[in-house]
């Protein structure tokens, strides 16, 4: 059994009580002049100014000591990847590249951020670039968000007019600069090294490791790779300290954390809690509950390559790397997809499969070539035109695919046809029987 | 020294090469499309997969730890890793396909992805035969397919260039073209497009794949994704013999192949050479195979009045003897040539000096600016530095003029060049002299002056040696048959195609194709009988053995020291 959760009865209070950092509900928040007058850049100038105390070694060790990992789904633990960038060296410029390239289907929790707090995120970066004493952070942001993008230009332009970006930040001696970089669509950006490939202005290929981004990253130079959520932590962890980080949600996945509740719930959306909630509790208090009354069948928590969860495997789950792993999924991006009783899981493995298909980059042959095939195969079984030996391909070419290319993009576009079939056999089963080859 | 146990055998190693390179140069065959050694490493098309383990260190004394058997405990990378981008290092331990299931299995997969949407179109591609993709299919593929879909459609017939034509869906996006165009030829002509699985190479938009490398592409494509515009369709590789020597467009002495059906040379492919072209030939290279084959000449002809008439090799050489017979030895003009190799100028030149002529010159074929700084010269003749160091220099045009209408030239003496369309001299400023004619083509201009044109054999044709601008003596091999019987030729044909007479479509034994030509090393001798002169009929390999020991320029430069790949004279103490 999964150990219940530790929300309700810590430090952090129950939930229901949280008070929002990330997106606090603050009128106009967006706007500078509103930022700045509700407590804003405090942790960028205690930094900048405190030199001592916020010695670049000290911000890291605050990051690792708060616990914070990332939120751009692989969960890798903040501080420790800041800890990788090699000792600065007066010749080589260094880099952020911050992702907000997010397009895993069922997560669209930074375009809320960049909505609503975008000044949360530059002073993130801007922190997180004294931390590691960076030249330039290139924020990558997905081409579809036309409007953000827009609009965090404008925000960005005023903090260059204010002097809190580019040279001397503030009047200290510390110079960074934020560049805003469009994406052009292609979902396969949000890896992290063909990011990199795609700020450089190449065809976003993904990059072999070794060597890793701290080493070789952009224009080869040492570059850290970290979520739009991530960075924008960093000053709620300067602000009120490490410790206060660390109590909210779980101990080992402590935090705030963006979920975003989408499909057949009342309310989809983005909310703001800890992490570490019961699965049950954000689908009936936050979300509302199931749309129209409805039985829950299944979830994805954590965007669509994370492997999905029948109903009754969700008891007591929570929303940590521990408890999803335990229960056999993962927490990637938070972005939970909520399916009721009347899903057709075939028809949601082939939409699923449909995108990975239309968004494999093409560089490496079983990701290439698997995710067509696993598509056309989810296909024909959903028009009743599969067979059982289909279902066994599928696996086959699950093992065919994960672990044997340059990126995690194609275990991503395995996982999810690996569980769905695994966990819902019985109706994939069902269409093949009753298809017109049933006997093949 | 490091070591390495690859499939349980050790192997000693220096430096960190990549472990693919390492496995194919000991000969151990692993399958690989997009790795190539003279570009970077993509690793993907995941094809050369291996089992990588480390032994485990004690972390503290750094020790390795054994097990009760006193073997190294091995920690395996929990995923295989591509052989292409693996830094060899100490210790390190490799299970390929030969020893591993997994391995093996992995490959199987691979092959299996990369045919679901290959068109499978084999009887009709130019590649069949010589495809990586077909070798190592029918080496490590799987046995049938479980595809039952339409594969991918992709464009086909797109012509890139004027050279180079695509078919996007053979292509399996192993980029060697792309990274060619920018790492190698740096001129990023072509790019992948699309996404995912419909990906195929492609200019920019409204852009010609026009760079004068671009063919390149077509030899490193390991399908017949890139096909020649020029070959396609002419030949099956299984049909086609083909030599080693070297290309004579140019005086950069790139090493190529000459492949030849039934006496034809139907196309020129690089032949890797690390020290001159590695594995790359620019397009005018390849683009000269029909001078090979078209406007030769159909034996000796001799001028009687007033019209040249074909006659027997035997008459010629009467005439040739009558005409330098009568005049003074001193008077006659011997044009050596850059076209000619070693061993042809050097017996010219023996026979001017036996008797009495002036050391013979060559003209020149340098076009100023035409060279590229890499594999295309300004000067567009093979063996311009062999003349020189045999001391053959080039000829002064003013001179000769002069000497021409002061009447001081009574003969003229031609080595394989074209003194007329050279514009050495008019075809009407030597009407009244005997001219002897050493020529490749019936397009020689100077023909029409000409008393006696001998036809000489040319460079797929002969054995000989030729030296580069950069001072590499190379020797090539005959590729094709030529009329009559050459011994030598016969024996060295037999070396250089080793495959050839195994092979019953290349009919080289017919006639029909046979151009009724010798090499010069073949006439000279004869004709300097004929004048009464001593001198023995000799191999292009004992003529070479007597220019490396009598000319200080080709020291050591014997034929075992050139081998299939050459030497730089320098290197070897030749002095220049």
């Amino acid at each position: 059994m999964p150990s219940p959760s530790r929300n309700g009865s810590t430090k952090a209070g129950d939930w229901r009580t949280y008070e929002r950092v990330l997106l606090p509900s603050i009128r106009n928040l967006h706007r500078f002049d509103v930022y700045v007058k509700h407590g804003g850049y405090k942790a960028l100038r205690a930094v900048l100014t405190h030199t001592k105390k916020w010695a670049p070694g000290n911000v890291i060790e605050a990051v690792k000591a708060s616990g914070l990992r990332g939120r751009g789904g692989a969960g890798f633990p903040t501080g420790l990847k800041w800890s990788f960038m090699p000792p600065v060296d007066p010749g080589t410029p260094r880099y952020i590249a911050c992702n907000g390239d997010e397009s895993e289907p069922g997560t669209f929790k930074d375009r809320q951020l960049m909505e609503y707090n975008p000044h949360l995120i530059f002073e993130g970066i801007l922190i997180a670039a004294w931390a590691m004493q960076i030249d330039a952070t290139y924020l990558y942001i997905r081409g579809e968000y036309a409007d953000w993008i827009r609009h965090m230009e404008y925000e960005l332009g005023k903090l260059y007019t204010e002097g809190y970006v580019g040279q001397r930040i503030m009047g200290t001696d510390f110079s960074s600069e934020i560049i805003i970089h469009k994406g052009a669509g292609a979902y396969i950006c949000g890896e992290e090294t063909s990011l990199l490939e795609s700020v450089e202005g190449k065809r976003a290929y993904p990059r072999i490791k070794p060597p890793f981004p701290a080493q070789k990253g952009l224009w080869g130079r040492p570059t850290t790779v970290n979520n739009v959520e991530t960075l924008a932590c960093a000053p709620l962890i300067i602000n009120r300290g490490a410790e206060w980080f660390a109590g909210i949600g779980p101990e080992k996945h402590p935090g705030p954390v963006l979920y975003g509740m989408s499909g057949h719930v009342e309310r989809p959306g983005v909310y703001e809690y800890p992490t570490g909630m019961l699965i049950t509790d954000l689908i009936e208090e936050v979300a509302g509950g199931m749309r129209g009354g409805k039985k829950l069948k299944a979830i994805v928590p954590g965007g669509a390559s994370v492997p999905v969860l029948r109903a009754d495997m969700i008891d007591g789950v929570t929303m940590d790397t521990e408890s999803l792993r335990e229960a056999g999924s993962m927490m990637g991006t938070a972005g939970m997809l909520v399916m009721d009783e009347d899903t057709d899981m075939v028809k949601f493995l082939r939409r699923v499969t449909r995108f990975y298909h239309h968004e494999s980059c093409g560089q490496c042959t079983p990701c290439r070539e698997g995710t067509g095939w696993i598509e056309n195969l989810v296909t024909r079984i959903d028009e009743g035109e599969g067979t059982l030996r289909d279902l066994d391909i599928l696996l086959e070419l699950c093992d065919q695919m994960e672990g044997r290319t340059v990126c995690a993009l194609a275990d991503a576009a395995a996982w999810p046809v690996r569980n769905t079939i695994q966990r819902f056999r019985e109706e994939f089963e069902a269409k093949c029987r009753q298809s017109i080859y049933a006997m093949a | 020294m490091s070591k390495i146990t690859i499939d349980n055998k050790e192997y000693a190693f220096q430096g960190q090469p990549k472990l693919l390179q390492f496995c194919l140069d000991l000969g151990v065959e692993l399958p690989h499309f997009c790795y190539h050694p003279a570009l970077s490493v993509p690793a993907n098309c995941r094809q050369c997969l291996v089992e990588v383990g480390m032994p485990v260190r004690d972390r503290e004394t750094g020790e390795i730890t054994r097990n009760d058997d006193g073997e190294p405990v091995i920690r395996w990378m929990p995923k295989m890793t591509t052989s292409c981008s693996v830094d060899m290092a100490d210790g390190m331990v490799v299970r390929t396909h030969r020893t591993s299931e997994q391995v093996e299995r992995a490959q199987k997969d691979n092959l299996e992805f990369l045919l679901i949407n290959h068109p499978l179109d084999c009887p009709i591609c130019d590649q069949a035969g010589h495809c990586p993709l077909q070798n190592q299919t029918y080496k490590y593929g799987p046995e049938g397919s479980r595809f039952e879909f339409l594969k991918v459609q992709k464009p086909k017939k797109v012509v890139l260039g004027p050279r180079v034509m695509l078919d996007g869906e053979r292509c399996i996006n192993c980029t060697r073209c792309t990274r060619f165009t920018d790492e190698v030829s740096k001129s990023h002509q072509l790019t992948i497009i699309e996404r995912g699985v419909k990906n195929y190479p492609m200019t920019a938009p409204g852009e010609v794949f026009d760079e004068p490398y671009s063919m390149n592409v077509i030899d490193i494509c390991p399908v017949g994704a890139l096909t020649s515009i020029d070959f396609r369709f002419r030949a099956r590789i299984w049909e086609m013999s083909s030599a080693p020597s070297i290309t004579v467009t140019n005086a950069k002495g790139a090493n190529c192949a000459y492949w030849v059906r039934d006496n034809l040379v139907l196309r020129i492919t690089p032949r890797a050479n690390p020290h001159i072209n590695e594995y790359w030939l620019p397009d005018e290279d390849r683009a000269v195979w029909p001078r090979f084959n078209e406007h030769r000449p159909e034996g000796p002809q001799v001028r009687m009045a007033e019209e040249l008439t074909s006659v027997d090799w035997e008459a010629a050489y009467a005439r040739v003897s009558e005409l330098l017979g009568s005049v003074d030895g001193s008077s006659i003009l011997f044009l050596g040539s850059p076209h000619a190799t070693v061993e042809d100028n050097y017996l010219l030149g023996k026979l001017a000096a036996s008797v009495g002529a002036p050391a013979p010159e060559y003209i020149p074929h340098v076009k100023p600016g035409a060279g590229d700084g890499w594999l295309i010269t300004d000067d567009k003749a093979p063996n311009a530095e062999g003349c020189r160091r045999l001391g053959i220099h080039p000829v002064d045009p003013a001179l000769v003029q002069a000497r021409l209408e002061a009447g001081e030239i009574a003969a003229v003496y031609v080595l394989e060049d074209d003194p007329v369309a050279s514009g050495l001299f008019r075809a009407v400023d030597v009407q009244d002299i005997p001219i002897i004619l050493h020529t490749y083509h019936t397009t020689n201009e100077t023909i029409v002056a000409a008393d006696v044109v001998l036809p000489a054999a040319m460079v797929v044709e002969t054995v000989g040696t030729y030296v580069s601008a950069d001072g590499y003596a190379q020797r090539v091999w005959p590729a094709k048959a030529i009329k009559g019987v050459n011994r030598t030729l016969r024996m060295e044909m037999g070396v250089s195609r080793p495959d050839s007479h195994g092979t019953p479509f290349d009919r080289w034994h017919n006639e029909s194709n046979q151009v009724n030509c010798k090499p010069s090393w073949e006439m000279l001798p004869v004709i300097a009988r004929s004048l009464g002169l001593q001198e023995e009929d000799a191999s292009p390999k004992a003529i070479m053995q007597e220019v490396a020991q009598t000319i200080g320029a080709f020291e050591g430069a014997t034929y075992e020291s050139m081998g299939a790949h050459g030497v730089r004279l320098a290197e070897i103490g030749a002095t220049v």
